[in-house]
């Protein structure tokens, strides 16, 4: 599958129950590039929320991010879920959906945790096969996110750089990169996050995410979205962009929410790393046709 | 998976993967090196998911009925959930639903512990309802264009809830520190999400909620419907209890609850 392209590029901000009034009042219009939308919290709702969401997309591109597929659980997929799913991205004319590398529930009950795959090949068969047939059911191409984790769910045969490579071209889908869970594994577990990022095909990459998180103890961060993002993390952004030329990018908040204004400095400032990292690409772009 | 679903679930992983977390392992068929990839930052490192899910989920549980959470207590909040999710846990996709999910396990268990007050499960029933209106997946449907008519079921707003409880849950202050106790009186209330998409409650009388209950919830004819909401209360469907249903159609139809007949 190729990289599906939908012109949206620039620094987007997941949208919030906490803002999305404000960003409805048009407090964001010309701060954002997009927006990106949890489709869980308008699926099979009524209500103002969806109301809402209606208005915003008539002024803003969404791109979708969901949060329950389970990927690499062993059940079968919701049917009534994917139907519902479907609908939504026709609804908000998503140009692709992504979901996370983990599971979320098993026999039937759902923990609402992205928890930790093995990085095993059998894994990333699984993974990938459902990864299919989840584009299949929603007739639309799927990214896939690498996430935080905290433990081995097992004895790895592989790295998650190569774990995440078997799983993207076995299912030849699309890498949502979200360089903060780099960064917060690459603590956690104490690795080079920059290595990481040199063994993944970034000509996959579709879209990135950018977020802060938390300390909790000494040998341990937990990826929060808690906080802002911070200065190593930017330095990771910048690393991909440099390399793989415009592309979207999100700035998530989940916790300790600050008001509208103050995020949107946020993506200001994101932008402005962002915009040196695609002016050094471009520059590269240009030599490599010239030189 | 299962082992580490076990330990997010399980109401005694905790002490059991503290006392001896090979063990609990091997209860799931993990052994060698798995439970020690599994294990190799330690025990309590292995914990760590059930943290952060019960928090999130309570956390996520505590927004939609703060009231009776506060007023069961922080630590015995705590512990029901625990028990929750080790007994039931969520089913749903959606994780506004996880309230509703505890709710509807807990009430039972709380009106069957004498220990508690007994409005609790109302007061928690009525806190979720606020949310389950707002957020229902029905509402704002178009009038039926059809007349009222003795041989037709009525089509109600999507929205519409009619709850019973013992007590006036809904008369108490909204602070969470609030402790005093609700009057103990059969309390029926129509609640449902207006075209402003704000949560509306109505007071019912007896013979309003007895007429709701078999229109509404039971989608009965409106003839049949008014006949058996008249025997429900033991008593005859004359000439005042038809007036006064007419008064709750036209003040139901005009609130855009009321859409028709079917």
């Amino acid at each position: 599958m190729s990289n599906p392209s939908s012109g949206i590029t620039g620094v987007g901000l997941g949208l919030r129950a906490a803002f999305i009034e404000r960003v409805e009042r048009g407090e964001a219009d010309g701060k954002i590039a997009f927006l990106e939308v949890a489709p869980e919290n308008y699926m099979h709702r009524g209500g103002k929320a969806p109301r809402r969401l209606a208005a915003i997309a008539e002024r803003f591109p969404i791109i979708s991010h969901g949060l329950m597929m389970s990927l690499g659980s062993p059940d079968r997929f919701d049917d009534g879920y994917f139907t519902d799913l479907r609908e939504f991205l026709g609804r908000v004319d998503a140009p692709w959906h992504s979901d996370h590398l983990c599971w979320s529930g098993i026999d039937g009950v759902l923990l609402h945790d992205l928890l930790p795959v093995p990085f095993t090949t059998a894994s990333a068969i699984h993974i990938a096969q459902r990864v299919r047939e989840a584009q299949d059911r929603l007739g639309r191409p799927m990214a896939v996110e690498n996430v935080s984790w905290y433990l081995q769910l097992g004895m790895p045969q592989k790295d998650e750089p190569d774990f995440v490579v078997e799983v993207l071209e076995r299912a030849d889908c699309q890498l949502m990169l979200d360089v903060n869970n780099i960064f917060v594994n690459a603590s956690n577990h104490g690795f080079d996050p920059y290595q990481w990022l040199a063994k993944v095909p970034l000509e996959r990459v579709v879209q990135l995410h950018i977020a802060g998180h938390d300390r909790w103890e000494d040998d341990l961060i937990i990826d929060t979205h808690g906080n802002e993002v911070r200065e190593e993390v930017y330095d990771m952004l910048a690393w991909v962009i440099e390399r793989t030329g415009p592309k979207p990018v999100v700035l998530e908040r989940d916790s300790d929410i600050p008001p509208l204004a103050t995020l949107l400095e946020e993506v200001a400032r994101i932008d402005t790393v962002y915009q040196a990292a695609v002016g050094r690409w471009q520059r590269q772009q240009g030599v490599a046709r010239h030189g | 998976m299962v082992a580490l679903a076990a330990a997010i679930r399980r109401l005694d992983a905790p002490e059991a993967v503290t006392r001896d977390a090979v063990g609990f392992l091997a209860e799931f068929g993990v052994a060698g090196p798995d439970a020690q990839a599994l294990l190799a930052r330690g025990s309590q490192r292995f914990l760590i998911y059930r943290t952060l899910v019960h928090n999130r989920l309570r956390a996520a549980t505590r927004e939609f009925i703060p009231r009776t959470a506060a007023r069961r207590g922080k630590e015995p909040f705590i512990a029901d959930f625990a028990a929750f999710m080790a007994e039931h846990a969520s089913t749903s996709p959606y994780l506004r639903d996880v309230p509703g999910e505890f709710v509807a396990w807990v009430v039972p268990r709380w009106q069957a512990d004498a220990s508690l007050p007994g409005y609790l499960g109302d007061l928690a029933r009525h806190e979720l309802l606020e949310g389950e209106v707002k957020n229902a997946p029905g509402g704002g449907e178009s009038p039926t264009g059809s007349p009222l008519a003795l041989d037709a079921a009525l089509v109600f707003d999507g929205s519409t809830r009619l709850m019973q409880y013992g007590w006036a849950v809904h008369r108490l202050p909204y602070a969470t520190d609030d402790r005093s106790d609700p009057e103990p009186e059969p309390t029926r209330l129509l609640v449902y999400r207006d075209a402003d998409a704000k949560v509306r409650y109505l007071e019912l009388t007896p013979w309003a909620a007895s007429v709701m209950a078999t229109l509404a919830v039971g989608n009965e004819p409106l003839g049949r419907g008014l006949s058996v909401a008249a025997q429900a209360l033991g008593e005859p469907l004359d000439d005042d209890k038809l007036a006064k249903a007419a008064m709750l159609f036209a003040e139901l139809a005009d609130r855009g609850v009321l859409l028709g007949a079917r």
